[in-house]
């Protein structure tokens, strides 16, 4: 166990950079946003109307039906989460397309191999890593750079007159926003989990470039199915593997919208009908989905193959 | 009697090629074995064996453990530096040391950071930040805090400059070498190391040729200079290698026993190093 810990902190150690780093400087763009936004506006109101369509838009504020408010607020904390989410998709895709090469890569391996831990712990710890360590440390980064900007519209707020407790602070509703966020984080594993035993693999297995074999080799796979079907099948419309795995993308960037379905029936245009607490129920009924355990199943593999290979692959 | 190291029948093959062949050894504990051969001559093979980076065919146990099944148990009892610079360039020093402390049950901190205290190495560094002798330093202070039974270093100074190397053995033979503990070592700079070592292992073409403790050496391998009017009665003792130096012949035998050899001239006790030349040209010839 603590072999493990030790394992998961040396990831952290390798990687705070993408893991901790990037989290927090999205956080401090939307915060750069705001005030850009803030100092045009205002600007153009000097020039133009010497003031007076901020004072006049903050006495407006004050008017406005505070369920309103509270609804502008969540389709911006929703927002900017499905932001993070992409993001730490990417950069999960990233750390383990490297994580069982670059050692290898470097010559380091000979000295990770040197200590009492087994390739399926080492093997392990990866997969941790990108299930739970960086959710973790982004869930984190998303409360810290929401409350920062919550801090800094308040101040705007302040300077004209809007008291931010009443309008902005009472609004908001924190469990539900970043309960969303949180569980996306875990819905977006489950249904990643395929991709991420893959790209283990991949970094594994691989000599010389882990992300051709990653990415190319899935890509022929699909366009030799598809053109087997177009040719023998006369069925150019069978995009079998594309299709598979577009889904599964598109389910394991945006969490948020993986519970709903893929057939046009199913979609539910009126995104303002979904409130937090049913897009949360929405997620966690799209795990029920059998596809989900097929794709545990293909996960097991690919990490099962992953240790075995790592096992005698100690160079490139 | 129980050995540190035993292999028998040990073999390895990549495709078609054989790295090793029919390998049979016993290492006891208490030895520094130099295990000494050209390149490509399986070395590097054996060695990745012993320590479970790779699979082989035969019975190899390493402290009564098959190091391929089991390596994370047995790196518990031994540890290796494998070639210079594998340790990790973006980790620091205390990182590291933190690192290895939790992972390893035999690691004593205090004493890494007193083998530090004596270094130039800082634990705020970066291993990127250190230079090479620097990180073989670092290594070899992890190494010795670690109470291991055996230690295998496979080629631990390459490129290292003459004032580090001296002193990794020096560091080596005073600081962590006693008689419960065991190290195999591998290297090309043979006359380095000889003083230090107990037992010597020549490998070539993935068979070990000579497997033989220091003293048994010095009493079948002699060298001796043989003036011009004994060289016709030297030839006839067929010696292993000849060369001419100031008009006198140098010689190497291979004799059971000293008496005769002692009448062709003076007697010296042969290098590993040109032992090792000649036992090579001699396979080559065969």
């Amino acid at each position: 166990m603590k072999t493990f810990v030790a394992l998961l902190q040396r990831e952290y150690w390798e990687h705070r950079g993408a893991f901790l780093k990037t989290p927090l400087i999205i956080g401090a763009v939307t915060i750069v946003v705001l005030l850009l936004g803030y100092l045009t506006t205002e600007r153009f109101d000097q020039v133009m109307s010497n003031g007076q369509a901020i004072e006049l838009g903050g006495q407006a504020l004050q008017g406005i039906d505070s369920e309103k408010i509270s609804t502008v607020i969540d389709v911006f904390m929703l927002t900017t989460e499905s932001i993070y989410h992409l993001v730490l998709f990417i950069i999960v895709f990233f750390f383990l397309l490297g994580s069982l090469y670059d050692d290898r890569k470097d010559g380091s391996i000979l000295f990770w191999k040197s200590l009492p831990i087994s390739d399926t712990q080492t093997v392990l710890s990866k997969l941790i890593t990108a299930t739970v360590v960086v959710p973790v440390v982004f869930t984190a980064c998303v409360i810290l750079s929401h409350l920062a900007f919550f801090i800094v519209l308040s101040l705007l707020l302040l300077i004209n007159g809007v008291n931010p407790f009443v309008i902005l602070w009472s609004n908001i509703d924190f469990i539900s926003n970043w309960g969303a966020f949180a569980i996306g984080c875990f819905v977006q594993a489950m249904w990643a989990m395929p991709v991420y035993g893959w790209l283990l693999f991949a970094s594994s297995f691989s000599k010389r470039r882990p992300f051709l074999l990653a990415v190319f080799v899935p890509m022929m796979v699909g366009f030799v199915w598809y053109w087997y079907n177009a040719i023998f099948e006369f069925n150019v419309f069978k995009i079998g593997v594309f299709k598979t795995v577009g889904i599964l993308l598109a389910k394991a960037t945006t969490p948020f919208t993986s519970g709903l379905g893929f057939d046009f029936e199913n979609i539910d245009f009126d995104a303002s009908n979904q409130t937090k607490l049913e897009l949360i129920k929405s997620m966690l009924n799209g795990l029920t989905s059998a596809n989900i355990y097929y794709g545990l199943v293909f996960a097991a593999i690919m990490v099962a193959i992953a240790i075995y290979v790592r096992r005698f692959r100690n160079a490139t | 009697m129980s050995y540190v190291l035993t292999a028998q029948n040990v073999y390895k093959k990549y495709g078609s090629f054989q790295a090793l062949k029919d390998v049979n050894i016993n290492i006891n504990k208490g030895k520094i074995v130099g295990l000494i051969g050209p390149n490509g001559a399986g070395k590097t093979t054996l060695l990745k064996s012993v320590l479970g980076l790779d699979s082989c065919e035969g019975e190899l146990k390493v402290l009564g453990i098959d190091p391929y099944k089991r390596r994370a148990d047995l790196m518990k009892e031994i540890c290796f530096i494998a070639d210079v610079a594998v340790l990790p360039k973006w980790i620091k020093v205390s990182q590291l040391l933190t690192f290895t402390e939790n992972t390893h049950p035999n690691f004593s901190i205090e004493q890494a950071k007193q083998f530090l205290s004596k270094t130039k190495i800082k634990l705020s560094h970066k291993i990127k930040e250190l230079s090479k002798g620097m990180t073989a330093q670092l290594h070899l202070a992890i190494v010795m805090s670690i109470d291991a039974k055996l230690l295998v270093l496979d080629e631990p100074t390459l490129g290292l400059d003459i004032l580090f190397r001296k002193r990794f053995y020096d560091n080596l033979l005073n600081d962590y070498f006693d008689n419960e503990r065991t190290i195999i070592i591998t290297t090309h700079q043979v006359e380095e190391i000889e003083h230090i070592l107990t037992d010597v292992l020549f490998i070539r073409e993935g068979e070990i040729v000579l497997n033989a403790n220091m003293d048994e050496l010095n009493e079948s391998y002699f060298e001796v200079m043989v003036n011009q009017e004994n060289y016709e009665q030297a030839m006839t003792y067929n010696p292993l290698t000849m060369r001419k130096v100031f008009g006198k012949y140098i010689m190497l035998f291979h004799s059971t026993s000293r008496d005769v050899i002692e009448t062709l001239g003076e007697v010296q006790r042969p290098s590993v190093s040109d032992l090792f030349v000649a036992l090579m040209q001699e396979g080559e010839s065969a």
